[in-house]
């Protein structure tokens, strides 16, 4: 306050970005709670997590909400395990959705994401890092990064990026997921699986307190 | 005014058509052949360059004569009295307004449903039946009497014999060729000249295509290669294109996966139009990509990763496990949906292995207790299964699984199967 005090009161105020009011509005995600304020449009968000963490429901939950807006999305799928029928139990209109099969080929998913947030338009766009190996994923270029938050930015395009590791440089919102455990109904050997419980934290805004999200099973 | 050229020539009929066409065109660009024997045209710019009616009349007569024409010329205000008059008379006739009725008055009926097909003849006969022959007479019939008796035929026939209908020329439009084809000088084997050469054939396309309000829904390309067959490639669209550029991309990238593989010396490109694609986009609804600039992207992609391994999913109508296929993705715009509740909870999804993970698999007490995979490796701590799946019995895909969900100790769970026929236990997914 006492350098501001000592400007000339012509000059221009430095405005940072945590002070630039969005364009557009939030992708609203009702039901995690992490994502109370919804997914800021024209960045980028991570979620991370191990196996069995719920990234994936987590994704077409996200992914659920936006087509029924009316959005345009698409899933760039490194490793080629998304699966259709979940997608659509989850919500998603498959139809307003561009699949990219890459077949393991990590160069491959990120060029194509790179022209598919150029194109524009799109409401949101998944990279997905999973089960990649991770020697792969420390020769990815840090400028990528770069080059994909200055296409988006001032769009209402989100870049969902989810991985087992923190890869983004540079992201708005950071997800780390964790499962807690699963949710078997009877005794054995007479077991069904209800669902998940899992843990999700924030890491980026960093927020202490732990969450808990409840995975349902499709009947 | 317009003025109406018949020929009474029936010997050579179709020179006859192209000659009356011809002298038509020599006075009005916007020409209505009402048959192969007649021809009419509007006259009324010509009064500031030629005078007056009669003038124009004898202008028309004169140059018929030149062209050695047997044809008759009639002049009115409206067409279809134009056509009656040329029909009726020989020589030249002019109707000048107001004076209609009374030159049409002596022209039988039968000439006036020769005129126009779309009155049923039956109409003809009740007309003989009431007494009346000439024009004259069906116009002196009161309008709405024959209205009560014929209906709207009977209005329309009346107004044609009074001299009164005005209607438009029925100019038919020029047939549009959506084809483009040069001979090189010399053969060229880049791409980059040949699309040089293609973006300057694509171009006229296009604006021939936004001069019809049309759209390529299909590019046709065929290439003469040197001492080589000829090679054809046809692109077509999800959604119409009109814009030249992104044609050219998607020909480019085309090329660039599947080159010709000879030098070029002779291109032809050819589209195939439809309607272009109109949408009014909604001030509140969200934005889509869009459709020429996602088209050229997509291609892109499939350049880089397959054609068969971009697009929208579809699911199957089957049972069978990860039954899909790809299609081109809707990109209407759609308005927000209704909150739905049951979209506010979270399911559990899976994240599959494609293909699946072949596994050894400890079985104890009829229960998988160990699983080993390529990156999968754990003890069994909970399982739920098996749950039996097949189908297609009666064709050779026929499948049959037995599926379990198991929780191992890295923590993780996954989805495992045995294929009964084959006894081979895989990994199918993981539950993430």
């Amino acid at each position: 306050m006492a350098n501001t005090a000592q400007l000339s009161p012509f000059a221009k105020p430095v405005r940072f970005r945590s002070e630039i009011l969005p364009k557009f509005p939030a992708l609203r995600i009702p039901a995690v709670p992490l994502l109370r304020r919804g997914i800021s449009r024209g960045g980028i968000t991570e979620i991370t997590g191990p196996r069995s963490s719920g990234r994936m429901s987590v994704l077409l939950h996200i992914l659920a909400q936006a087509t029924a807006r009316g959005e345009i999305c698409a899933v760039v799928d490194t490793n080629d395990q998304f699966h259709p029928a979940s997608a659509a139990a989850a919500g998603v209109k498959l139809a307003r959705l561009v699949w990219v099969r890459c077949r393991g080929n990590t160069e491959h998913a990120m060029r194509a994401a790179d022209l598919l947030l150029h194109a524009g338009g799109f409401g949101v766009v998944i990279l997905d890092l999973c089960e990649v190996n991770r020697k792969v994923l420390n020769r990815i270029p840090l400028s990528y990064w770069h080059r994909f938050r200055r296409a988006i930015e001032q769009t209402p395009t989100v870049l969902l990026v989810c991985s087992s590791s923190a890869q983004t440089k540079g992201c708005w919102h950071h997800l780390q997921l964790q499962l807690q455990h699963p949710r078997w109904e009877g005794k054995p050997p007479f077991c069904l699986l209800q669902g998940l419980d899992i843990a999700g934290r924030s890491c980026k805004p960093v927020e202490s307190a732990v969450q808990r999200l409840s995975l349902e099973r499709t009947a | 005014m317009y003025a109406c050229i018949h020929s009474s020539d029936a010997a050579n009929a179709s020179a006859t058509q192209d000659a009356l066409l011809a002298l038509a065109v020599e006075f009005s660009p916007e020409v209505e052949q009402t048959c192969s024997d007649t021809v009419v045209f509007s006259i009324a710019p010509l009064r500031s360059m030629l005078g007056s009616w009669q003038q124009i009349a004898s202008e028309i007569a004169r140059r018929g004569y030149a062209r050695k024409l047997k044809a008759h010329l009639g002049i009115a205000g409206n067409v279809d009295t134009a056509i009656l008059l040329a029909r009726k008379c020989e020589g030249t006739l002019l109707a000048m307004p107001g004076e209609e009725a009374s030159k049409l008055a002596d022209i039988a009926l039968e000439r006036l449903f020769a005129h126009d097909l779309e009155i049923d003849n039956s109409v003809l006969e009740t007309l003989h039946q009431w007494g009346l022959e000439t024009c004259g007479d069906l116009a002196g019939l009161p309008e709405s009497a024959l209205t009560e008796r014929l209906g709207m035929a009977g209005v329309y026939l009346r107004q044609i014999a009074l001299g009164v209908r005005q209607r438009a020329l029925r100019v038919r439009a020029p047939e549009v060729s959506y084809e483009e084809q040069m001979e090189l000088g010399h053969p060229l084997e880049q791409l980059e000249p040949l699309l040089f050469l293609f973006g300057r054939a694509l171009g006229d396309l296009c604006a021939r295509l936004r001069s019809q309000s049309q759209a390529a829904r299909l590019l046709d390309l065929r290439l003469a290669l040197d001492g080589a067959r000829e090679y054809g490639c046809r692109l077509e669209f999800p959604v119409a294109l009109d814009e030249s550029r992104s044609l050219l991309k998607l020909l480019q990238l085309h090329l660039e996966r599947h080159p010709p593989g000879a030098a070029v010396v002779r291109f032809r490109l050819r589209m195939e139009t439809t309607e272009p694609r109109r949408v009014q986009g909604g001030l509140f609804l969200p934005p889509t990509p869009e459709p020429d600039k996602l088209q050229v992207t997509l291609a892109r992609i499939a350049g880089l990763v397959g054609k068969e391994n971009v697009g929208s999913p579809e699911l199957l109508y089957t049972y069978r496990p990860d039954a899909f296929r790809l299609t081109a993705p809707d990109l209407r715009s759609f308005p927000p949906e209704a909150d739905d509740p049951r979209r506010h909870l979270l399911r559990l999804s899976l994240r599959l292995f494609r293909p699946a993970l072949r596994a050894n698999v400890h079985i104890a007490n009829q229960a998988p207790t160990r699983v080993c995979a390529a990156g999968v490796n754990g003890t069994v701590v909970e399982r739920s299964g098996p749950w039996e799946s097949s189908g297609e019995w009666w064709a050779s895909s026929e499948w049959h699984h037995q599926e379990w969900d198991v929780a191992l100790d890295d923590g993780a769970l996954y989805r495992i199967a045995r294929e009964v026929p084959a006894d081979v236990w895989v990994v199918v997914g993981v539950y993430d």
